[in-house]
């Protein structure tokens, strides 16, 4: 596992170590090899330990005093450990006599416990998403369409213009919007995740996310709107809801499409997206360069 | 794109211009960056054994004499007309290649300080004479409108190759891969230049009177780009600043193994395709950009991806600080993105310098913005990097400063764009009397008003 993926899980144990009340400068991280507590942390540490990788193993003689959290690798308990165990990624097996007087919680990663083997409270939280009925996914499409209909509705009444101007920069430019969208998209991502890695701006990240989330339903609604334009209906706000639901549901029957679908529809968001960063959400037509010759 | 209507009109003469261009570029720039920038190296250290700063030095010499031999060379071209004559050009460049194909196979043979010495400036002298004639070519071959996706085709053809099918980084590996892929050039460009294929020299006679409708380049307009001005300075200190910014981090990266095993040389096929594919979408990317919006902001782009690519260097090597044990497998997200930030300079380094000269002007364009830009900035940071690395300067203190280099040119363009933007604006006020002028030049008259903007760095 590199540093970039174990570092999301180790930002969530440092915010849990944090939240619990403990000294997140405290923490120490095994990240690979055959390690015990006494090799990782010495006799005299009391800090949270962090499994993030390779093999770590609580000997049948030793205890930890603190709280263990195990996001990559593997981890066997066959002494003690005083404080919780927290299970996000990764193995942990609770040994025949190991014991856990804390309590055990496993999020997710693989979590054995031996039957002679004691544990307090054990809790487990099934992040596994579980899948969904036709019904149910029929429902919530319905319910993104009409949300995303409703906006496309608004929107058209009260900025037909900014709104058309987009449409026609992603039919138009449809190459320029595409390639400015996926470039803008994924710098924007990886910076928001390295915002993300630096801890202090979590917050900014998060908000830069959601922004981001936003200004892609912009560009969903907008794209949709232009696609209600072929539409025979006279008025423009209807129009706008009806292609920006067919859009929603055309994106989703996309899905059933292995890979190509996908594609497809990464391609029509980044279109998207573009069309509304080159034409400054709608507020200035987009037109190349005019190169001579 | 021209080319397509080339191609309805089955105008086979324009088509085989377009192909002649991309062969000799994409030959040319794989030399330099395999050949050149990283033979040479091996060469002085390993095979003559010459200390790193000596061979650093030598590396300086050579960026020298290419500059210097580029500019007397282009100079000449321009003034006596070989510039806009395609047979002489072709010419030149077949006695270039059949120089170079003799310096190749000697290459591994030099084993002396003062016979490294002489290869070198040989060496540079071939290479000084030959980029500013390649580039000339552009006149005769590429229409302006297809200049962006012509220079993103030549990147991505370059650095996909030399990501997916990579090779042993030794003077005698690249010597054999090279002679054997010069020869058939050789013997084509041999047939092209000898005036005595009558097939052959209907096409030329087509692509000969090109120069009159592609000699114009892009930013020529409504006046030539003088050599001296502004408009022709501020992209090649710019051009400098990202040739500069490239090598210093990607000599350092080279030299650490771990980062190693992300680049090119790793031994996974999977990291090296995927950095070839991201090569390839990068280069196209800017191809589109530069085709659509002003330059300076495909200039800010590739600031921006090299700062955030160092970024994530440096936060990679101070995780790696603190956790020494997960530094043993580096992630790929970062030479993705670095690969992305070195296509986009690349692409607009090939579309560039034509687009900035006229039949007039476009050898001494080219050599000096090739020359100065490329090589004298290039090797400049090579004996920087290499000058570093012998001071036992850390990595992360190395890519910091690279990182620093890179913010500092990103936020200093950033900054001169909108003063510009701020004294276009207070000119413009204080002289009501030219205003039918600013408002052409903002393009007010034309749809394309924002772009005109932008592109008005005349």
């Amino acid at each position: 596992m590199s540093v970039l993926d174990t570092l999301p899980l180790l930002v969530v144990v440092l915010l849990l170590v944090a939240g619990s009340g403990a000294d997140p400068d405290a923490v120490l991280v095994a990240f690979d090899g055959d390690q015990t507590p006494d090799e990782l942390a010495g006799p005299d540490a009391s800090g949270p330990l962090v499994v993030a990788g390779g093999q770590f193993t609580v000997p049948a003689n030793a205890s930890v005093d603190g709280a263990l959290y195990v996001v990559g690798g593997t981890a066997t308990v066959e002494g003690t450990v005083d404080g919780d165990v927290t299970v996000l990624a990764g193995n942990l097996t609770v040994a025949d006599p190991g014991v856990v007087a804390g309590e055990l919680q496993s999020i997710g990663g693989q979590t054995d416990v031996a039957a002679g083997a004691t544990v307090a409270r054990r809790t487990s939280v099934d992040v596994t998403p579980r899948e969904r009925t036709l019904a149910e996914r029929v429902g919530v499409l319905a319910m993104q369409a009409l949300a995303l209909a409703a906006l496309a509705f608004l929107l058209a009444r009260r900025y037909p213009t900014a709104l058309a101007t987009v449409g026609d920069a992603a039919t138009d430019h449809a190459l320029v919007s595409g390639v400015v969208g996926a470039l803008a998209g994924t710098t924007l991502l990886v910076g928001l995740v390295a915002m993300a890695f630096t801890i202090v701006l979590i917050p900014v990240s998060v908000l830069g996310v959601f922004a981001e989330f936003l200004v892609v339903a912009y560009a969903i609604v907008a794209v949709g709107a232009r696609l209600g334009r072929v539409f025979p209906i006279e008025r423009n706000d209807v129009a706008a809801a009806t292609g920006t639901a067919a859009l929603v549901v055309a994106l989703d029957l996309l899905d059933a499409v292995p890979v190509v679908g996908a594609l497809v529809a990464l391609a029509v968001v980044c279109v998207g997206l573009g069309a509304v960063l080159v034409t400054y959400f709608g507020l200035q037509r987009f037109e190349p360069v005019q190169l001579p010759g | 794109m021209r080319a397509f209507a080339l191609a309805r009109r089955r105008d086979v003469p324009g088509l085989l211009g377009y192909a002649l261009f991309v062969a000799l570029m994409t030959a040319g720039y794989y030399y330099n960056i395999t050949f050149v920038q990283l033979g040479l190296i091996d060469l002085g250290t390993r095979v003559v054994g010459l200390p790193r700063t000596t061979v650093s030095l030598w590396m300086g010499v050579l960026a020298l004499c290419t500059f210097v031999a580029a500019v007397a060379f282009g100079v000449a071209m321009d003034r006596r007309g070989w510039s806009t004559s395609l047979r002489t050009k072709l010419r030149i460049l077949l006695g270039v290649v059949a120089v170079q194909f003799v310096l190749t196979v000697a290459a591994p043979f030099v084993e002396t300080a003062p016979a490294f010495g002489a290869w070198i400036v040989a060496g540079s002298i071939a290479l000084g004479v030959g980029f500013p004639t390649s580039f000339a070519l552009a006149i005769d071959t590429i229409p302006v409108p297809d200049r962006g996706y012509v220079a993103a085709l030549i990147t991505a053809v370059t650095y996909g190759l030399a990501n997916a099918i990579p090779l042993e980084w030794s003077i005698d590996v690249f010597a054999t891969v090279m002679t054997v892929a010069m020869l058939p050039g050789i013997l084509v460009l041999g047939a092209v230049a000898s005036g005595r294929v009558s097939a052959i020299e209907t096409v030329l006679d087509d692509l000969a009177t090109n120069h009159h409708d592609y000699g114009r380049g892009r930013f020529n307009h409504p006046d030539p780009v003088s050599t001296r001005s502004l408009a022709f300075l501020a992209p090649l200190v710019l051009m400098f600043g990202v040739f500069f910014v490239d090598s210093l981090g990607f000599l350092r990266i080279i030299e650490t193994p771990t980062l190693l095993l992300t680049s090119w040389q790793s031994p996974r096929l999977e990291t090296r395709l995927a950095i070839a594919v991201a090569h390839v979408l990068g280069a196209l990317a800017a191809g589109v950009l530069y085709t659509n919006f002003s330059k300076n902001g495909v200039f800010l782009w590739i600031f921006a991806l090299f700062a955030l690519s160092h970024v994530l260097y440096t936060t990679d090597l101070r995780i790696a600080s603190v956790f020494p044990a997960a530094a043993s497998d580096p992630a790929l997200a970062n030479p993705l993105l670095y690969a992305i930030a070195v296509s986009f300079y690349t692409t607009l380094n090939f579309a560039l310098w034509p687009d900035l000269a006229t039949t007039a002007t476009i050898g001494t364009h080219s050599a000096i913005g090739i020359g100065m830009a490329g090589w004298l900035a290039t090797f400049t940071s090579t004996a920087v990097a290499l000058y570093l690395a012998h001071a036992d300067v850390t990595l992360l203190t190395h890519l910091n400063l690279v990182n620093a280099l890179a913010l500092l040119l990103l936020f200093g363009l950033a900054v001169g764009l909108y003063a510009k933007r701020m004294h276009d604006i207070a000119t413009r006020h204080d002289d009501p009397t030219d205003r039918d002028q600013q408002e052409y030049d903002d393009g007010a008259a034309d749809p394309t008003a924002d772009r005109a903007t932008t592109e008005g760095d005349r």
